[in-house]
């Protein structure tokens, strides 16, 4: 597994949220539950083979959220998803992750972007809501939608990112 | 001093410090000054877009398809419904042909320019939805048509029962509406929107100012005193300022109160659209921006 196929594998993810997810959300939910499918990948990546990918593949899906999606500003989504990826990445530098702790990161992780998301909107003045309202109005449904979904693709996405890192391994040694 | 450069060599400090100094540039440059897209990145939202739109819309179809078959016990009742509007509007399009016939005899003795007569001619483009946006605070939709159909910015957009949003941003091939439940007074990016009444347009009329997202209701403001609004009337665009075309749907009144200062009103207004599940949206094009003086 390559890196190229992994980038390949989170566009199309990047593709489907945009596309394919509106569609599964019942109605009247739209605006509650919100697919961030891409960023728990990041995260995933950043968990497994290190800070550094993390922070890259952060930046790289945020810009491009921050472009396709064009809205009030340039940026926010790159910021944060780049340093929650090497945040994440940190802190599991010197042990292995199990199952529980990845997705407690995940969890959490989801939780800081969309306040820190809500908190830079707040400062531009962009949404007058509280933050009280917005955590029982959209973070934590989404919350439950992002473990589920981390939880169904822990096992390839894990698999996945460990064949990359023993290759590189395998390609230091030679 | 010593310290300080201690806290420097710290590699992890240095990257946090750039990253956060150029993310404020960054958000500062677009709040700032944003005309439109740029080259590279008119290129990457047209290839993404480009790919999303065979999803979309085939999504669509199976979704539609369930929803369908759930709702063949509503159709008896709703062809009934549509017999009665077919039969009011037959009686409606004979007096609007006797009123047109009359405006234009008008018009012509008032000698109106060839601008002034096409102003109210709009021309409804209808688009299909690509893509929705995941971020809670900017639901902003791509859909398939770009500045080679003849899409500009500012434009509105609807769906048949009524306003959805106003264009924000064109590439060649696509475009990004901005909802109208992004509306904002003290956002420096949208702009409010005139409206009136609904069978009393030269009466009433109240700026759509807010949405607030915690009731789910656009705020209407600045409304006289001796305005004759009432709950349920019908709330369309006045195209008052000649930016947004006139006659748009927009929701019904559902209460009205005393504004802030006692002087005016203002009314809580609920949206005709959904805007979930959307595949067909029209754009609202004007003649006025299509060829600007003759």
């Amino acid at each position: 597994m390559s890196m190229n196929r992994i980038i390949l594998i989170m566009l199309l993810l990047f593709v489907l949220e945009g596309a394919l997810v509106p569609w599964l959300i019942p109605a009247g939910f739209g605006h509650r539950i919100i697919p961030h499918f891409v960023f728990v990948f990041v995260i995933f990546a950043s968990i497994y083979t290190g800070r550094h990918r993390g922070l890259l593949l952060g930046a790289g899906f945020g810009l491009l959220q921050d472009i396709v999606y064009y809205g009030h500003l340039l940026g926010p989504h790159a910021f944060i998803m780049a340093s929650l990826g090497y945040f994440a990445g940190m802190m599991f530098e010197k042990r292995r992750a199990t199952i529980l702790m990845a997705l407690s990161i995940v969890g959490m992780a989801c939780i800081l972007y969309d306040s820190a998301l809500f908190f830079i909107y707040r400062i531009f003045r962009i949404t007058n809501d509280t933050y009280a309202w917005a955590v029982l109005d959209y973070i934590l449904p989404s919350l439950f939608l992002q473990l589920a979904f981390a939880l169904a693709c822990y096992v390839p996405a894990r698999r996945m990112f460990e064949r990359l890192v023993h290759k590189g391994a395998d390609n230091d040694e030679e | 001093m010593i310290e300080l450069f201690k806290l420097v060599r710290n590699k992890l400090v240095i990257m946090l410090m750039i990253g956060f100094v150029l993310f404020i540039a960054v958000i500062g440059y677009s709040l700032s000054d944003r005309k439109g897209l740029t080259m590279p990145e008119s290129f990457i939202k047209d290839s993404i877009t480009f790919v999303q739109q065979w999803i979309y819309k085939p999504a669509g179809y199976i979704a539609g398809l369930f929803e369908d078959i759930r709702n063949l016990q509503e159709i008896y009742e709703e062809n009934e419904q549509l017999r009665m509007t077919a039969a009011a509007y037959t009686r409606d399009k004979i007096e609007y042909n006797f009123t047109k016939k009359e405006n234009e005899r008008l018009e012509q003795a008032l000698k109106f320019t060839e601008r002034q007569k096409q102003m109210y001619n709009y021309n409804y483009l209808i688009a299909q939805v690509i893509s929705v946006s995941n971020d809670a605070n900017n639901r902003s939709m791509n859909i398939n048509l770009g500045s080679l159909n003849g899409i500009k910015k500012n434009m509105a957009v609807t769906t048949v029962d009524g306003l959805i949003g106003l264009v924000s941003s064109v590439t060649p091939l696509t475009a990004t509406v901005t909802p109208i439940t992004e509306l904002n007074e003290t956002s420096p990016t949208f702009n409010s929107i005139a409206a009136t009444i609904m069978g009393r347009e030269n009466e009433s009329f109240g700026i759509l100012s807010s949405y607030n997202s915690e009731i789910d209701r656009v705020i209407m403001t600045k409304i006289a005193e001796n305005d004759q609004m009432v709950v349920g009337d019908t709330v369309i665009t006045s195209g008052l300022g000649n930016i947004y075309p006139r006659g748009l749907v927009i929701g019904t009144v559902e209460s009205k109160q005393v504004g802030d200062f006692g002087l005016t009103y203002v009314a809580t207004v609920k949206l005709a659209a959904s805007f979930d599940h959307l595949t067909e949206v029209f754009v609202v094009q004007q003649p006025d921006s299509e060829e600007p003086q003759q």
